[in-house]
């Protein structure tokens, strides 16, 4: 089929070939030679080209057209340069790529909304004090954090909430929710860890959640006389029977107690915290914690004292937050049965919204978000300044080509349009490579923040907005970029631009280079910057993972049991544990076999405060129980007395072993049988002090009370030492358990190392994000100095020929070349050092860095790596100037 | 022998090609010598401006175009006043007549 486009423009050059043929006739008539007439014709004519230009003009499809030549010109031009076509496209797929995967990543920790029924009314209640609460709350179950000189805590006791929701009917509803514990369930006899959630019955219609099959729960499930019956997430129905509607009805054993599952939730739903990873929905009277006959909860659940309860609310459409706090406040004071002892010490009700899910993950990576961010911010710039170079350079070698085409009778209009379509078409070859960019990075991330049960799920599907915004950034760069040079581009004079072509560098030329240089160095500052932080934050995560932690962390495996939850109780319980690590130690190659309540180097851990002889106020502490060959297990050596014996643990004999540090803290001496009080009135003995050691984090130190484990516990971590690699010992610590009890999984095995990397999985994240970023900002320098380069010495092909005819050496034209990179890196570097000092400066008093980090060793050493890589930038243009043939480049220049 | 040439008035080569085609149809040569001899060779053409003014005419529909056999015996694409050009032609000359006139008086008076 003709196009209509063809057609036209065959029938316009027939018309005027007519035209030519008969002038010419006629002149031949008048006696003129053949070729005289035909010259004579096109004279009286005028410019043919000219003309069908302005003929086309007229035409409706036009526009459409030029478009089409347009991009198989932009095209041809684009193939044409492939070094810098290939340098842009990979420029904008990196840049936009990682941008919007970390947007998206910021997006859906800090930004997004839980997907519920109006997300605005949802609250989160927490109450504020300055000083310790005291004898008000005697036991506590949730978490507390230090925000400025306030305490924030999230844990009520059941009488607060109670009289919470009696004071604000009608203007609020009040739910209740106790912690995602990890309990074993068994679906048709299979076991696994999962995570539950107690929730009061009206907790659901609080939240705003809709179900995907079945119904969610109600006031009438939430009674200690009710069924027992759960909702689980559309996750975990997926995983166990991959379809929502399969789960309705099952059911579901967690430690003795058999559930029916009443209702999945919506996919939408992922959880009150941002990468929840929550699977079953109990209702609160009904969670294991509360039908053991002789749980804590059971027992004391009820108590004024104990507070232990978290609190959601959602206000009606007219009240308020001010309003409600103020509600909230006196019902809250009106349940203490314990007065405050003083008025620094009086709790107050703080309400915050919950429109974007809980806060606490957002308090811990809040800051580094915002950080993370900047350096996104950064990397764009450089990035946007690596294709505008790369634009640029582009456009400036096409100057003869544009001088030709505008005396052809191009029109400047048409000139511009071609440069728009051709950085457009760049511009969208690198955002459509983004698009896989954004997703590997996404998915690089989920794996990291997900990695060994880090506590994350995260959906990372890149965000469309985010793409857009960072597309548009860098697509806007493209363009503007695009279009400048073809706005000087329009103006050149042609005859002298056709004249010199594009051998010599007069001073025009040099003018036109002089934005490119400016973005180089405006990029090598930033580099600097990026670089730098990249250093720092790696250096900072290979400190923290190397420094002595006062236990030996070579060839210790860690694992979980529950035997409580599978049936053992009471003398068969403590048998299973005595057992235990009785055949454990046995086996060829364990030297020693540690039992805890709390797994160490977990994150967290419970604390408590203690008191000695005559001490006021008591010293907080962790407190550990544990068994005698704990301290063995982990190394951990003592500094006087004696460890905590077999008999004694075995027997609850009332002795413990203090750390180091919380011995100084406590101010005894003698350490060594001293006498101290636990809160909650337990006296113990002390017999040894160990050696101080990393506790729950690698980042922070804290002072331990070891005390003698309790074998009535449900579950237990193993700590075992082994001569041989633990991955060796691990079969047959498998066969021991086996042998003791057939349905018992060992959960989370992991190596101390591997334990240990679990705990830095948010500063791994964060250092593996800045080491990327300034690799990125290192890459991007690097080609638009290449880019920049090549261009540079290449245009100047001639005068490279003429000196080297003159007699200048090939080492002497290196030398030009490499020294004039080098200068403008130089240049950069030099702005770069103050300003990344000051930005570390900054960071320190802000609280993003610590006070005793040393930054100024990994800003001279980004300096470096960014000159060695700027050199290694340069040196492929400055051998291919230095091999110049000059006969060539005179003849061709 | 020297003739002094004219450049033509912006905007008249449009009413030229009007009145040329007004005396029957043509093909954009056979114009261009029409406008030449008419003019008794005193206005400077370039003739290849006539094709852009042609085909502007021709989207306003003032005239319509066919390929047709040319006296010649070769096909050419041969221009004709449409209904709405010859109104438009009246109204143009009628104009014209006007500000000739009123230039007229000026130099004179």
């Amino acid at each position: 089929m003709r196009l209509p486009w063809q057609k036209a423009e065959t029938e316009l050059e027939r018309e005027i070939r007519y035209h030519l043929e008969s002038l010419a006739a006629e002149y031949e008539l008048q006696g003129l030679s053949r070729k005289e007439a035909e010259q004579q014709a096109r004279k009286v004519f005028g410019g043919v080209e000219s003309v069908k230009e302005e003929c086309r003009d007229l035409r409706w499809w036009r526009w459409a057209a030029d478009g089409v030549q347009d991009l198989r010109y932009g095209w041809r031009m684009i193939r044409k340069t492939p070094s810098i076509s290939v340098a842009a496209v990979v420029s904008l797929a990196l840049g936009i790529g990682a941008t919007s995967a970390i947007l998206t990543l910021a997006h859906t920790l800090l930004w997004s909304d839980l997907c519920v029924k109006a997300p605005q009314q949802l609250d989160e209640v927490l109450w504020i004090s300055q000083d310790h609460a005291g004898g008000m709350v005697r036991s506590t179950s949730g978490s507390m954090y230090q925000d400025g000189a306030l305490r924030v805590a999230d844990f009520f006791s059941r009488a607060a909430i109670g009289a919470m929701q009696q004071r604000t009917a009608g203007k609020a509803q009040i739910a209740g929710h106790i912690g995602g514990e990890l309990v074993s369930s068994s679906v048709n006899g299979k076991v696994s860890v999962v995570r539950l959630r107690g929730v009061t019955g009206n907790f659901f219609a609080v939240v705003g959640a809709r179900q995907a099959a079945g119904r969610l729960l109600q006031h009438a499930d939430d009674t200690p006389s009710s069924v027992p019956v759960l909702v689980v997430t559309h996750r975990f129905a997926d995983r166990t029977w991959g379809s929502d509607s399969a789960a309705v009805g099952r059911t579901l054993r967690v430690n003795n107690t058999t559930y029916e599952i009443v209702g999945v939730l919506a996919a939408e739903f992922g959880g009150l915290i941002p990468g929840d990873t929550t699977d079953l929905y109990v209702p609160l009277e009904q969670t294991p914690a509360l039908r053991q006959p002789d749980s804590f909860a059971r027992q004391h659940g009820d108590s004024p004292t104990t507070w232990w309860i978290q609190v959601l609310a959602r206000r009606a459409p007219a009240t308020t937050q001010v309003e409600l706090q103020r509600l909230l406040d006196t019902a809250f004071a009106s349940s203490w049965t314990v007065p405050p002892t003083k008025v620094e010490a009086t709790p107050h009700i703080r309400v915050q919204s919950a429109a974007r899910g809980l806060g606490s993950i957002r308090h811990d990576l809040g800051n580094p978000m915002w950080m993370l961010l900047s350096l996104v911010a950064l990397v764009l710039v450089v990035d946007c300044a690596n294709i505008a170079n790369l634009l640029l350079a582009r456009a400036a070698r096409r100057q003869k080509e544009v001088a030709l085409r505008l005396s052809l009778g191009c029109s400047r209009g048409r000139l511009i349009r071609q440069f728009l379509t051709e950085s457009l078409l760049l511009a969208s070859i690198g955002a459509a490579l983004s698009l896989p960019v954004a997703i590997a990075a996404g998915q690089l991330m989920t794996t990291l923040l997900g990695s060994q049960g880090a506590g994350m799920t995260l959906s990372m599907q890149p965000h469309l907005s985010t793409f857009l915004i960072t597309g548009a950034i860098a697509i806007a760069t493209a363009v503007l970029f695009g279009l400048y040079p073809a706005f000087r581009a329009s103006q050149v004079q042609t005859v002298p631009a056709l004249k010199e072509g594009s051998g010599s560098a007069g001073t025009r030329s040099r003018q036109l280079w002089a934005p490119a240089k400016m973005l180089v160095f405006g990029q090598t500052t930033l580099g600097v910057l990026l670089v730098a932080s990249a250093i720092l934050f790696t250096g900072k995560l290979m400190a923290l993972v190397n420094q002595d932690t006062g236990f030996n962390r070579d060839h210790v495996l860690l694992f979980d049991v529950r035997p409580g939850e599978v049936g053992h109780e009471g003398e068969a319980l403590r048998n299973f544990y005595f057992n235990a690590e009785q055949r454990l130690r046995d086996l060829p190659g364990v030297e020693a076999v540690g039992l805890a309540q709390t797994r160490p180097m977990r994150g967290g851990g419970s604390w408590t405060g203690v008191k000695g002889p005559g001490q006021a106020r008591p010293s907080q502490t962790a407190e550990h129980r544990s068994n005698a060959g704990f301290l063995d297990s982990m190394s951990i050596p003592l500094a006087a007395g004696r460890a905590i014996t077999p008999q004694e643990a075995r027997g609850g004999l009332k002795v413990a072993v203090l750390s180091e540090d919380l011995a100084r803290d406590m101010g005894l001496s003698p350490a060594l049988g001293a006498h101290v009080t636990v809160e909650g009135g337990e006296t113990y003995q002390v017999v040894g002090i160990a050696r101080a050691a990393r506790y729950h984090s690698m980042s922070e130190t804290a002072p331990v009370l070891y005390l003698p484990f309790d074998y009535n516990s449900s579950s237990a971590t193993f700590v075992v030492r082994t001569s041989i690699p633990p991955s060796d010992a691990f079969f047959a610590i498998q066969q021991v358990f086996q042998g003791l009890s057939r349905d018992l999984p060992l959960v989370d095995v992991y190596t101390m190392e591997q334990q240990i990397s679990r705990t830095l999985q948010k500063e791994r994240l964060f250092a593996w994000l800045c080491g990327s970023f300034g690799v990125l900002a290192l890459v991007l320098c690097a080609v638009g100095l290449y880019g920049l380069m090549s261009n540079i010495t290449e245009r100047r092909t001639a005068e490279v020929g003429i000196r080297m005819a003159l007699g200048a050496s090939r080492q002497a034209v290196m030398k030009q070349v490499i020294g004039e990179g080098m200068l403008l890196v130089a240049g950069g570097v030099v702005v770069g050092l103050p300003a990344a000092w000051v930005v570390a400066r900054f960071a320190i008093a802000e609280g993003f860095l610590a006070k005793e980090v040393a930054y100024s060793e990994p800003i001279a050493l980004a300096a470096g790596v960014l000159l060695a890589a700027s050199a290694l930038a340069v040196l492929a243009p400055s051998v291919r100037a230095a091999s110049v043939d000059p006969m060539r480049a005179l003849r061709e220049g | 022998m020297t003739q002094k040439k004219t450049d033509l008035l912006q905007g008249t080569l449009d009413l030229l090609v009007l009145k040329t085609l007004a005396q029957g149809p043509q093909h954009g040569y056979g114009i261009a010598q029409k406008i030449l001899v008419m003019s008794r060779e005193v206005l400077e053409v370039q003739q290849g401006s006539l094709y852009p003014a042609l085909h502007r005419l021709e989207k306003k529909g003032m005239v319509s175009s066919e390929w047709k056999e040319s006296e010649a015996g070769r096909m050419a694409k041969i221009y004709s006043l449409t209904k709405a050009g010859r109104q438009h032609l009246a109204q143009e000359m009628e104009q014209w007549q006007r500000y000739t006139s009123a230039i007229n008086w000026v130099l004179e008076g």
